[in-house]
C-alpha cells in the first residue's frame, strides 16, 4: 500500500522476477506511469526490462565508491535555505557518527564521516571524479543522482542482496543506510531505506499480519554450538585440518564424516573444488535428497526422503498479508521415507530415546500450528493490531483429525481453510495495516531506542568494527570506509594505477537464473530446454577474443574451470561476465574441468568480514573452446540412479 | 461462438519467465523439443568503448510469448498434402496428426514456427488452443500459468475493440503474410517488423 506514495524508487541490484517470490513485479505495475524507477546493476535485467525508467549500469564491487561520492555530493551542494539536500534534523536526532559533533562516546571525533567523504581524514576527497574511476558511472550522473535522491520528497532507497554478496563487503550495508539516513528517507510516510530488499520482502515490508501457531515442538539445543566453522573455510578446515575460531584464533579440526540432512551445501558454497576433495578425503559421506543432486552424488549412502507433497502437511507464506496451508497430496513415492524417521531410526541404534527425536507427531504438529494461527485486528495503527484466532475448530473437526486438542472460535473455520488452502487478509487503502518502519523511533528516539549500543543508526559502529574482527579475518572501520573488494574490479588489473589488465582481466558475477531456484529444478530437461544456462558476454569483450553468439568457451578462474555455450548480449556491462548461478556440477574428471557451467567450482571459498560468501567477486579469462563439441545440456542423460527393470 | 479466436498478449509486461512455454509442454505432455508455444528475446542497443566509462548507448530489450496464430489466412492448411489441417468454424486451426505423413511442409510454410516435428513420431503437431480445456469452460494452460497476466484470449474482433489492433512487432513477420489472430500491446522499445534496430538474442542452440 505504501508503495503508492512513493514517486522515486531506487532499486540496487534488485531482480525479483528471479528471485523473490510473492510477484512484487506485478504488483509495481501498479506504480507504472506515476513513479519513476531507477535501476542501478551491471546486468539489464528482466525485471528493468518490464519497469525501469533509467538503468544506470555499474561495476561489480564498486558500489562503496559510488555512494561515498554521492555523499559528497550531498554535503557539498546542500544549503538548508536554497539548496535543501540532507535531512539535518533526521541525522542530528537519530543517528551517530556523521560529523564531529555527534560521535559515540569513546570514539575520536576525528573519526567521523563527514571528514572522511570531504578528504579531510585522509587527504583524499571522494568526489564523483574520483568515484568514476572505479565505477564506471560518469561524474555527472553520480551528482545528479545524489540531488534527485536528495530533492525528492517521496523515495525508495532499496539495495538487495548481490551489492553484499561480495568478499570485504561488510560496510556496504551501513553505507547505503548512511544514505537513507542523510537524505531522511527513513521513518517517515512515502520514503523508505531498505536491509534486504528481496524474496517475500520485495512485495510488502512490515510485520506479519498473519502466523501459524508453533508446533508444539521443542527446540534441541545444539551440544557443538561453540565449534563453528564458516561456509568459505568448511573445506579447506576439512582438507588442512585447521580453521578460523577468531581473532588470531586458528585451531586444529578433525573432521571425518560428512551427513547432509538436506539443503545443497556442495553445490552452492563458495570453492566447490575444494568441497569435492574434501568429500573424497574424509572417510565416509551421507546425504538426504529426493533426487540425486550434488550433495548425493558425491555421498556414499544416499537416504531417499519425502518431498512435503508427501507429507501429512507444512505451513508457509509469500507475502506477510497470506498464510499458506500445504497439504499432502500423495503418499510417499517408492521407498521416501520421511526425514524424522531416518532420525528416530538412526538414533535408536545410536542409544536414544525415539520420543525425543519426535515428540509430537507430524499430525499433531500440523494441528498445534493451525489451532494457534492468528491473524492481526485493524485495530492498532502501523500494523500494530492486536491478534485473534485465525480459524474456528470443531470437536467433530478434532475427532476427524484424530488429534489432542480443544474446540475454539476464530475468523473463518478449518473447512474453509483445508479447501481454499490460503488464507488472505483483507486490505483497503488507509487500513491500519500499512507500515512505516522506524517511525515511532523517528518521531522520539530517547522514547523508542533501537537495538544498537547508541540507540541509534550507527554511522559510527564500534559494534560493528568489533564484530568484524572478532571473526579473525580481516579488520575494518567503524564508519563505511572504501577498500578494494578481494578478486573485485581492481583485482583484474595487474597493475591498477597504470590500469594494466591481469591474469583474469574480467570480472564475472553469478546471479539468479529463470531454470532454477537457486539449485532447485535444474534437472528438469524441459526448463533446460527453455534457460540454456549461457554464459554472457558483451560485444566488446567477446569481439576481442573472437567469439562470436553461440559460440563454446572455457572460463577460467583461480578456483577453477568450466565450459559454456555464450550469449553474446549488450545487457551486461564490458568487463563483466555473468555465469548464472545454481547449475549442477558436471566433472569431466580427466580434463578438470567441470562441463555444466557450475557457479561454485569458478568462485573461490575465501572467508572475509562477517564470514561473507563472496559469490560476485571472482575474477576470470575466456578464451574458445578448441576441444570436444559439448551438446546441450538438456540433452546429457538425466541423473536418474536406477534405470527400469 | 467466437468469429475467430485468437490470443492477447501484452508486451510490456512480459517478463520472458517462459512458464507459458513450460506450462503448454508439461499439460500437453510434450517431446522437450516440441514447443507449441516459444517464448523470444529482442534487444539492441550499443556500448562506446571507453578507458574508464560505462557508455551505454539504448540498451534495450523485450520478451515476445508465440504459439499459433491460428491465422484468418492459414499457410499451414493450404499446403498440407494430406488435409491433415483444417480451419474450424470458430477460426481454430487443428492439425490431426493421425493424418500426418510427416513431409513438413507445413512447417516450411508457417513464418511463426506453430508447427513442431515430433521426431519420435514421425508426425507434426502444434497449439490446439487447448480445445479440451476450453470444452470445460476453462482457459488454455499458457493463460493460465502467466504470472504477469500477460496473456489473454477470445474473439478477435473483441480483442481488437479491447486492446488495438496491433498484431506484430520485431522479431514477428508482417502481418499480411498470414493475417495472424493475435492482438498486441507492445513493449515501449518495440520495433515494427521490417524496421527494427536490434535482433534475436535467444541463444541459436536454444531456437
Amino acid at each position: 500500500m505504501e508503495h503508492r506514495n512513493i514517486d522515486l524508487f531506487v532499486m540496487w541490484g534488485w531482480n525479483p522476477i528471479y528471485s523473490s517470490g510473492g510477484n512484487p513485479t506485478y504488483k509495481a505495475l501498479a506504480n507504472k506511469g506515476r513513479a519513476k524507477y531507477i535501476f542501478i546493476d551491471p546486468y539489464y535485467n528482466d525485471s528493468a526490462m518490464v519497469l525501469a525508467d533509467e538503468w544506470i549500469p555499474i561495476r561489480p564491487t564498486t558500489d562503496i565508491p559510488m555512494v561515498l561520492a554521492m555523499a559528497y555530493t550531498l554535503i557539498t551542494e546542500d544549503d538548508p535555505v536554497t539548496n535543501p539536500l540532507i535531512d539535518w534534523d533526521f541525522l542530528n536526532r537519530c543517528t551517530v557518527g556523521f560529523d564531529a559533533e555527534h560521535m559515540p562516546e569513546g570514539a575520536d571525533p576525528k573519526d567521523n564521516f563527514k571528514d572522511y567523504v570531504l578528504g579531510i581524514t585522509d587527504g583524499l576527497p571522494k568526489t564523483p571524479e574520483w568515484a568514476s574511476q572505479i565505477c564506471g558511472v560518469s561524474a555527472q550522473r553520480i551528482r545528479s543522482l545524489a540531488v534527485q535522491i536528495g530533492s525528492t520528497q517521496n523515495v525508495a532507497l532499496c539495495q538487495a542482496n548481490a551489492v553484499a554478496r561480495q568478499r570485504k563487503s561488510d560496510n556496504w550495508p551501513q553505507l547505503f543506510m548512511t544514505l537513507g539516513a542523510m537524505t531522511g528517507h527513513i521513518g517517515k510516510k512515502g520514503s523508505m531505506t531498505s536491509g534486504g530488499y528481496y524474496h517475500t520482502r520485495s512485495s510488502d515490508g512490515g510485520p506479519a499480519l498473519v502466523n501459524a501457531g508453533s508446533s508444539g515442538v521443542p527446540s534441541i539445543k545444539n551440544p557443538l554450538a561453540s565449534m563453528r566453522m564458516n561456509d568459505n573455510e568448511m573445506w579447506e578446515g576439512i582438507l588442512s585440518g585447521k580453521y578460523t575460531a577468531g581473532y588470531q584464533d586458528v585451531r586444529d579440526v578433525n573432521i571425518q564424516m560428512i551427513y547432509h540432512g538436506g539443503g545443497a551445501v556442495l553445490q552452492s558454497r563458495d570453492g566447490m573444488t575444494k568441497g569435492i576433495a574434501a568429500h573424497r578425503k574424509v572417510e565416509f559421506v551421507v546425504s538426504q535428497s529426493q533426487h540425486l543432486t550434488t550433495n548425493s552424488k558425491y555421498a556414499d549412502i544416499v537416504l531417499p526422503v519425502t518431498t512435503q507433497w508427501e507429507r501429512y502437511g507444512t505451513f508457509l507464506t509469500g507475502n506477510r498479508e497470506i498464510l499458506i496451508w500445504g497439504q499432502q497430496v500423495t503418499e510417499p513415492l517408492f521407498e521416501a521415507k520421511d526425514d524424522i524417521w531416518v532420525a528416530k531410526e538412526i538414533g535408536t541404534r545410536l542409544g536414544l530415546d525415539p520420543n525425543e527425536i519426535e515428540p509430537v507427531s507430524l499430525k499433531q504438529q500440523v494441528y498445534n500450528q493451525l489451532a494457534g494461527a492468528e491473524v492481526m485486528k485493524d485495530d492498532a495503527p502501523n500494523s500494530g493490531g492486536s491478534f485473534e484466532p485465525l480459524l474456528t475448530i470443531t470437536a467433530e473437526d478434532i475427532a476427524e483429525m484424530g488429534v489432542e486438542g480443544e474446540p475454539q472460535t476464530g475468523r473463518i473455520s478449518l473447512k474453509e481453510f483445508r479447501e481454499k488452502g490460503i488464507y488472505q487478509v483483507p486490505r483497503k487503502p488507509g487500513d491500519n495495516f500499512e507500515y512505516i518502519a522506524y517511525k515511532a523511533f523517528r518521531e522520539d528516539p530517547e522514547a523508542n531506542p533501537l537495538e544498537t549500543a547508541t540507540g541509534k543508526f550507527e554511522i559510527y559502529s564500534q559494534a560493528l568494527a568489533d564484530a568484524i574482527k572478532a571473526f579473525g579475518w580481516n579488520e575494518t572501520t567503524p564508519i563505511p570506509t572504501y577498500a578494494p573488494y578481494d578478486e573485485g574490479y581492481e583485482a583484474t588489473f595487474s597493475d591498477w594505477p597504470n590500469q594494466v589488465k591481469g591474469e583474469y582481466p574480467l570480472q564475472l558475477f553469478t546471479i539468479h537464473y529463470g531454470r532454477r531456484s537457486h539449485t532447485v529444478f535444474d534437472n528438469i530437461p524441459a526448463l533446460r530446454r527453455a534457460f540454456p544456462q549461457e554464459f554472457m558476454m558483451n560485444p566488446i569483450d567477446a569481439e576481442a577474443r573472437g567469439i562470436k553468439h553461440g559460440d563454446y568457451v572455457l572460463i577460467t578462474s583461480r578456483h577453477g574451470k568450466t565450459i559454456r555455450p555464450v550469449a553474446v548480449s549488450e545487457r551486461i556491462i564490458p568487463g563483466l561476465v555473468n555465469l548464472w548461478h545454481g547449475a549442477w556440477v558436471q566433472m569431466d574428471e580427466e580434463k578438470g574441468i567441470d562441463l555444466a557451467g557450475a557457479d561454485n567450482i569458478i568462485n573461490g571459498a575465501v572467508p572475509t568480514g562477517q564470514g561473507t560468501s563472496g559469490w560476485n567477486t571472482c575474477n576470470v579469462q575466456v578464451e574458445k573452446w578448441t576441444g570436444e563439441p559439448l551438446a546441450p545440456d538438456y540433452k546429457w542423460p538425466q541423473r536418474i540412479p536406477i534405470k527400469e527393470a | 461462438m467466437a468469429k475467430q479466436m485468437a490470443f492477447y498478449f501484452n508486451a510490456s509486461t512480459c517478463t520472458g519467465c517462459k512458464a507459458c512455454q513450460v506450462a503448454c509442454q508439461d499439460r500437453n505432455n510434450l517431446p522437450v523439443d516440441v514447443r507449441w508455444r516459444r517464448v523470444y528475446q529482442y534487444g539492441g542497443g550499443s556500448w562506446t568503448p571507453h578507458p574508464n566509462l560505462l557508455i551505454a548507448n539504448n540498451i534495450y530489450v523485450y520478451s515476445l510469448s508465440v504459439a499459433c496464430m491460428h491465422c484468418e489466412n492459414a499457410l499451414c492448411a493450404d499446403v498440407c498434402p494430406t488435409a491433415a489441417i483444417t480451419k474450424r468454424s470458430d477460426g481454430v486451426v487443428l492439425l490431426d496428426s493421425t493424418k500426418c505423413i510427416g513431409c513438413r511442409y507445413c512447417e516450411w510454410a508457417c513464418p511463426y514456427g506453430a508447427p513442431q516435428f515430433d521426431e519420435a513420431a514421425g508426425v507434426m503437431t502444434k497449439c490446439d488452443f487447448c480445445q479440451d480445456l476450453q470444452a470445460k469452460g476453462e482457459n488454455p494452460a499458457c493463460v493460465d500459468a502467466c504470472v504477469m497476466r500477460c496473456l489473454d484470449y477470445g474473439d478477435l474482433e473483441e480483442l481488437r475493440a479491447k486492446y488495438g489492433d496491433l498484431s506484430s512487432i520485431e522479431p514477428l513477420p508482417k502481418a499480411s503474410i498470414t493475417h495472424p489472430a493475435l492482438v498486441l500491446t507492445p513493449h515501449k522499445h518495440a520495433q515494427p517488423t521490417g524496421a527494427g534496430n536490434g535482433k534475436l538474442i535467444n541463444l541459436p542452440e536454444e531456437v
